[in-house]
């Protein structure tokens, strides 16, 4: 059944391709902001641009989960540059999976962390999971949500991304 | 307000170090004296992994001033230095005086001797600037300085230090810039020629400099790299160590006047309530010391440039990603992950090399490490034989890594 019958076909792909388009600039962009090389930092006025203000960051570490709010996770991750945890992080992402429907985006984001894009491995991976939400006419992360590869917990990509709809390598 | 809280760190550092322990990279026993060879595991090993840069634990000379101390006053000499000392301080710290050019307390090792320092050097108004990746043990004395403003710096980033400079001086306080001479991790220089124009700029500024794994090696009569660059200034104390490259025990405080000394030795609280060093190894830092002032110490610290100067030039033939080119005695080789480095350091070890695997969070999680050590000890030969293996492992290793990321 069609909810709006004034809204043609046409329209319809039109606008998804719209929020397709957008919704891939804002991941690339937030690859982008949290990106930094010696000497440097994340693009902190730019990401603050790419989240709801009520977004929510939760990362889970083997020590334990951090549930914070944009500005509590830009005070820790400055605390660890600080005290000298990363130096450099460039982070890309390798693999996606997304869901629209209306004003609601998930998107599930496998990444890789390198010291420098030239470099041959990573020495992260993981999978952000993202809740974005369309505000005022633009998609904004409303909840980004990850967890790390580790010895107990491998990230077999293909397992997991080709239950859903698999866009292929996000960046090739 | 997120926090890094203090369990969550030391809940990281024992998953991190345990994973290390696992794979037998760490907290391991010796079999053996330090030498050319250590034995680890019940094999033995070409050593280059010991921070024994001058290689004197045996030296004829120390074993006898440690015999002979042993033999006037026992084992140990524990009255607390508060009331009483042994008398081989004072000659210690005499022979010590004419190493340094300064005035010089000694301490039992150079964390304590920070301990001592920098709570009765640092007053409460006084703002305190420090390295990133300065020793631990300087992190740490930091801490004791409650109420005092403490800033970390990016490492050896002397633009950012002298913004920092320029912000804090307006407030007209004293500023303190502590660093490390050789970082420890890193094998790097602090960047001595900015700091002594930074010295030079702004009367505000003193450095407390923490040049523990330059002493004995670099400059005349063993004095270190910060005494050698900054030395003449009024503005600078320097920590020694007499562990390491030194071969004694304990630490020393290299001030730039009586004055600070007395007050350090009236005022430190090591100074006042640690245990001191026990006669023993007071006569073999004194015997040491001694050396250290004989003209022939410089041929001993021209055996250790050579092999310097024929690793480096091994390091630079066979383009190792080194942390950086400054001929120092510590070389860290940087890797892509921690599991390439683990897994470089292991090859190295089945082809009977001791060398070390170094991680967060001795170092960033983004530079995960083989660090290895020269020293005297090393046969001059063995020297770019074990550079050559190196470079060999880590081309493999790299072909193979570039193979498995194509395969993702």
């Amino acid at each position: 059944m069609r909810l709006n019958s004034t809204v043609s076909d046409e329209e319809t792909r039109e606008a998804a391709r719209g929020d397709r388009a957008e919704i891939d600039a804002l991941i690339k962009a937030l690859y982008e902001v949290i990106s930094f090389d010696e000497g440097g930092e994340p693009d902190w006025r730019r990401m603050q641009a790419l989240f709801s203000r009520h977004a929510r960051i939760t990362r889970i570490t083997p020590e334990g989960t951090d549930y914070l709010d944009l500005a509590g996770f830009q005070e820790l991750a400055k605390e660890t540059f600080d005290l000298g945890v990363y130096t450099r992080f460039f982070e890309i992402e390798v693999l996606r999976d997304e869901r629209r429907f209306g004003g609601l985006a998930h998107v599930l984001s496998a990444y890789e962390t390198r010291h420098s894009p030239a470099a041959v491995e990573p020495f992260a991976r993981g999978v952000n999971s993202l809740q974005l939400i369309r505000e005022r006419g633009e998609w904004k992360v409303l909840s980004l949500f990850w967890d790390e590869e580790r010895d107990d917990n491998p990230l077999a990509l293909k397992a997991l991304f080709d239950r859903g709809e698999t866009n292929g390598k996000a960046n090739s | 307000m997120a926090k890094l809280t203090r369990e969550r760190k030391n809940q990281t550092v024992f998953r991190v170090l345990g994973e290390a322990q696992q794979h037998g990279l760490i907290l391991n026993r010796a079999g053996s004296a330090n030498g050319p060879e250590c034995v680890i595991g019940g094999r033995v090993y070409r050593n280059f992994g010991s921070c024994s840069y001058m290689a004197l634990e045996a030296h004829p000379a120390l074993r006898a001033g440690a015999a002979a101390a042993l033999e006037a006053y026992g084992t140990q000499f524990h009255f607390s230095r508060a009331y009483v000392e042994s008398p081989l301080y004072q000659e210690l710290e005499n022979a010590l005086e004419a190493i340094t050019g300064r005035p010089t307390l000694v301490a039992a090792s150079t964390t304590l001797a920070h301990l001592s320092a920098l709570p009765v050097l640092v007053q409460d108004d006084d703002v305190v600037l420090i390295d990133q990746f300065a020793h631990a043990s300087l992190h740490m004395a930091t801490e004791l300085l409650k109420g005092t403003i403490v800033e970390r710096v990016r490492h050896n980033r002397m633009d950012v230090l002298e913004d920092k400079i320029k912000a804090h001086r307006r407030s007209g306080r004293t500023i303190w810039y502590v660093c490390d001479g050789v970082y420890s991790m890193l094998g790097d220089f602090a960047d001595f020629a900015a700091l002594k124009e930074l010295l030079a700029r702004y009367p505000e500024l003193h450095l407390y400099i923490d040049d523990a794994h330059a002493v004995s090696w670099a400059g005349n009569h063993g004095r270190g790299v910060a005494l050698t660059h900054l030395g003449d200034s009024e503005r600078v104390v320097v920590a020694l160590s007499l562990n390491k490259a030194f071969s004694g025990a304990g630490g020393a405080l290299a001030v730039p006047h009586v004055g600070v000394r007395t007050r350090i030795r009236r005022c430190g609280g090591t100074m006042v309530f640690s245990g001191p060093i026990q006669p023993p190894m007071l006569g073999a830092s004194l015997a040491s010391a001694k050396l250290h002032l004989d003209p022939g110490f410089a041929a001993l610290q021209a055996e250790l440039e050579q092999r310097l100067r024929v690793a480096r030039e091994a390091i630079a033939r066979h383009h190792l990603p080194v942390a950086t080119t400054d001929s120092t005695p510590i070389v860290m080789v940087q890797f892509d992950s921690a599991e390439r480095a683990r897994s470089t350091v292991k090859e190295m070890m089945e082809r009977g090399y001791y060398c070390c695997f170094s991680s967060f969070p001795a170092v960033p999680i983004d530079r995960p490490s083989l660090r290895f050590t020269l020293s005297r000890h090393n046969d001059l030969a063995d020297v770019p034989r074990f550079v050559e293996n190196l470079a060999e492992v880590v081309a493999r290793r790299r072909e193979t890594s570039a193979v498995a990321v194509a395969a993702l």
